[in-house]
């Protein structure tokens, strides 16, 4: 190992003392005090950076500039990651560096290493992002949280709960125990699609460690290096893309997605079926009428634009056979003034939004 | 030598610049007024429910065409893509080729709309636009130009209204829903539409929206904001990068019906190619489309794969159709340079030699 490499035994020490000292400087400027001592200097800089800035910045571009801290959080991870694996086992040739950084990344995947819950874990949860991006959806639409039954383990009893919601109700209240069954049913039918989802990820990851160490071996080969933490990261996405790409295309994907999707709406069916039920007993409205109302009276919005159209056209030929122009014209409320006319909005009311910030922020 | 040999002074370095950017960056951000979307004059003209069509004004110094060109956009997203910055638009390069440019805005449905059908867009809302264009300008036929889902719905019109079609332009569009690369329609076929639709009443834009996303995570939800980053001090580069970001994530909900309808006939059934699509009693064959055809795809495009589009050359009736690919991506046809200065002067030729 030359002593000016990355690998540095002192490189970590002597980084986090210079971003120590730089994001002190940089609270002292601030006046940002009382904040916790780094343990991971680069989130750690950026961090306190953003702190010290953010409070300046108009709140549509707080989202903006925090999506590029978290993804600029990511590629200096990368940098942060392979420097913890030469520190514990300095290298005395590069095969042997990048094999034990894989090996460490397969563990993350596998959940065997542990590394205190600090970068590695971080720096995996990387891959947590397209499953992220689903909970935020969901949470936008629904009421609860969209990681919600994520992490609810419930194998060990689901056959027992399956017999107790396949038991028959009785009585009165039959029923509405049925309903409550059913919607037990749907919530259990999510967990494990979310679970399987969840899972099919874990699994792209562990090809993408794979992947990418097949991307270093062609590194070494070439004779080449990588000598830059966007670089690194970079080459990591390429991997994580290709790998993703490959696996979302086959049919067993096409199955866990179409699962995710249905028994999340089969849940949210079974919900919007009982909400309406207590509407109707309140006397109130439900969705179901008004859905019944909306095709009624599409169908007859229909039937009269048609009949207008037709009669216009009409009016048109009779005009034309008497040389006259037709009584009526084609039906317009556009606005007259010209580059004045009010863009569409959107009228629907604003949706809650993300459930969790991201899973790398989550874990600062 | 070590593969990965990142030297201290070059990561503090690169840390250092990213900072740097960040900073240079929200000072950019602050500067920057409200997002404007679509740069062109235009007026409304027409309006019914929540679509407008708007026809934008055309150069002073130009005369043009005598049949109007009705841009039939898609449902998802907004149309302003088509004029999203000054230097950026296909709006524009159509008006500097002499076309008379008319374009459907659909509006943002919501639940009142949740019963509108295929049939409502197709022979409802286009029909009567292409009524008033005609009327207005004293002829028979109008020019289309569809693009993506909006030129699948040209497609439908022009096959159930022949006579009324001049010349199709089809941008990016689907017309072979199945192709092995067609990762949308894979991920589809699994999806129980019907319970979708009846649950969600709309199906949400947030919903298309993850589906999108979900083509390229990493990419699109990722490394794009860490590219970002050299861009930003740049003001101007910035702005056009929050107006993407505003097109990309202003997604209309689809009207419940339709969107059923749309993909039960076409991503499952493939109903271009195997037929048994009807509107308003009527069935949809493309060999009904007899006017001039230009079929524009893009070879990079990762959500309407080439093949998709260029299955329409053995499809349409029409005897003279001509194809146009383009070495871009879906979005790239319309706002790179090379579009401006490839695509859009193709079609105002291509149109202005068959007016």
């Amino acid at each position: 190992m030359s002593n000016d490499s990355f690998f540095n035994e002192d490189w970590l020490e002597i980084q986090r003392k210079y971003w120590d000292n730089w994001a002190e400087m940089g609270r002292k400027a601030m006046g940002v005090e009382g904040e916790r001592k780094m343990t991971t200097p680069w989130e750690g800089a950026l961090d306190h950076w953003w702190k010290a800035m953010s409070p300046a910045a108009p709140d549509f571009s707080n989202g903006f500039m925090e999506k590029m801290m978290e993804q600029g959080k990511n590629f200096f991870r990368m940098a942060e990651t392979f420097s913890n694996s030469s520190n514990q086992t300095p290298p005395t040739d590069g095969i042997a560096w990048w094999t034990k950084a894989l090996e460490d990344m397969q563990k993350q995947f596998t959940g065997s290493l542990d590394d205190g819950g600090n970068t590695m874990q971080r720096m995996m949860s990387f891959w947590e992002m397209p499953l992220d991006n689903w909970q935020r959806m969901m949470s936008s639409m629904s009421p609860m949280p969209g990681d919600m039954l994520r992490n609810m383990p419930h194998e060990h009893f689901k056959d027992r709960l399956d017999r107790a919601l396949s038991a028959p109700g009785l009585g009165y209240t039959r029923e509405e125990q049925s309903q409550y069954q059913e919607l037990m049913r749907t919530s259990m039918d999510y967990q494990a699609a979310l679970q399987e989802y969840t899972g099919f990820y874990n699994r792209l990851g562990m090809k993408s460690v794979e992947r990418m160490g097949d991307f270093i071996q062609g590194v070494i080969d070439s004779g080449k290096s990588i000598d830059s933490a966007r670089a690194l990261y970079d080459s990591w996405i390429s991997c994580c893309e290709s790998v993703y790409a490959d696996e979302v295309a086959t049919p067993e994907y096409a199955k866990i997605h179409g699962h995710l999707v249905n028994a999340q709406m089969a849940l949210k069916r079974r919900m919007a079926i009982m909400v309406d039920e207590n509407l109707g007993a309140m006397n109130m409205p439900t969705r179901s009428e008004l859905r019944t109302l909306q095709n009624r009276l599409q169908e007859t919005r229909r039937d009269n634009k048609q009949l207008r159209q037709a009669l216009h056209a009409l009016e048109k030929q009779v005009a034309a056979l008497n040389g006259k122009p037709p009584a009526t014209a084609l039906k317009t409320s556009a606005p007259a003034t010209k580059s004045a006319a009010k863009p569409a909005t959107r009228t629907t009311t604003r949706r809650k939004t993300a459930a969790k910030t991201t899973s790398s922020a989550s874990d600062d | 030598m070590l593969p990965i040999d990142i030297r201290p002074d070059k990561l503090a370095q690169e840390m250092f610049d990213y900072s740097r950017k960040l900073g240079q960056g929200m000072e950019n951000l602050l500067d920057a007024d409200a997002i404007d979307t679509g740069v062109s004059p235009k007026e409304a003209v027409y309006s019914e429910d929540k679509l407008v069509l708007y026809r934008y004004d055309t150069p002073a110094d130009i005369t043009p065409e005598k049949t109007p060109l009705l841009i039939v956009y898609a449902l998802v997203n907004r149309p302003y893509m088509t004029d999203i910055q000054e230097n950026r638009s296909t709006i524009k390069g159509l008006l500097a080729t002499g076309q008379d440019v008319y374009l459907i805005d659909w509006g943002y449905p919501d639940q009142a709309d949740s019963a509108l059908t295929l049939d409502d867009y197709i022979n409802g809302y286009i029909d009567r636009c292409v009524d008033y264009l005609c009327e207005t300008h004293e002829i028979d036929k109008v020019n289309i130009l569809g693009i993506c889902q909006g030129g699948a719905f040209s497609l439908m019109y022009a096959s159930l209204h022949p006579e009324k079609v001049n010349n199709l332009v089809t941008m990016v569009t689907p017309v072979d829903f199945q192709t092995p690369d067609n990762l949308l329609s894979a991920w589809v076929q699994n999806v129980d539409i019907d319970l979708a639709v009846d649950t969600m009443g709309n199906i949400p834009g947030e919903l298309l929206n993850w589906t999108f996303l979900s083509l390229k995570p990493f990419s699109l939800t990722g490394q794009k904001y860490v590219n970002m980053v050299d861009l930003l001090d740049d003001p101007d580069k910035v702005k056009n990068f929050l107006r993407m970001e505003k097109w990309i994530f202003d997604s209309p909900d689809q009207a419940g019906e339709t969107f059923r309808q749309f993909t039960k006939d076409f991503y499952q059934h493939n109903g271009f190619i195997n037929g048994g699509v009807k509107l308003g009693g009527k069935e949809v064959d493309l060999k009904n489309v007899s006017c001039p055809v230009l079929n524009i795809y893009a070879l990079q495009d990762h959500l309407v794969p080439p093949d998709a589009s260029k299955a329409l050359k053995a499809l349409v009736g029409s005897k003279d159709y001509t194809e146009l690919a383009f070495p871009g991506g879906h979005i790239g046809i319309y706002v790179s340079g090379k579009a401006q200065k490839e695509v859009t002067p193709a079609i105002g030729k291509w149109l202005n030699e068959r007016s």
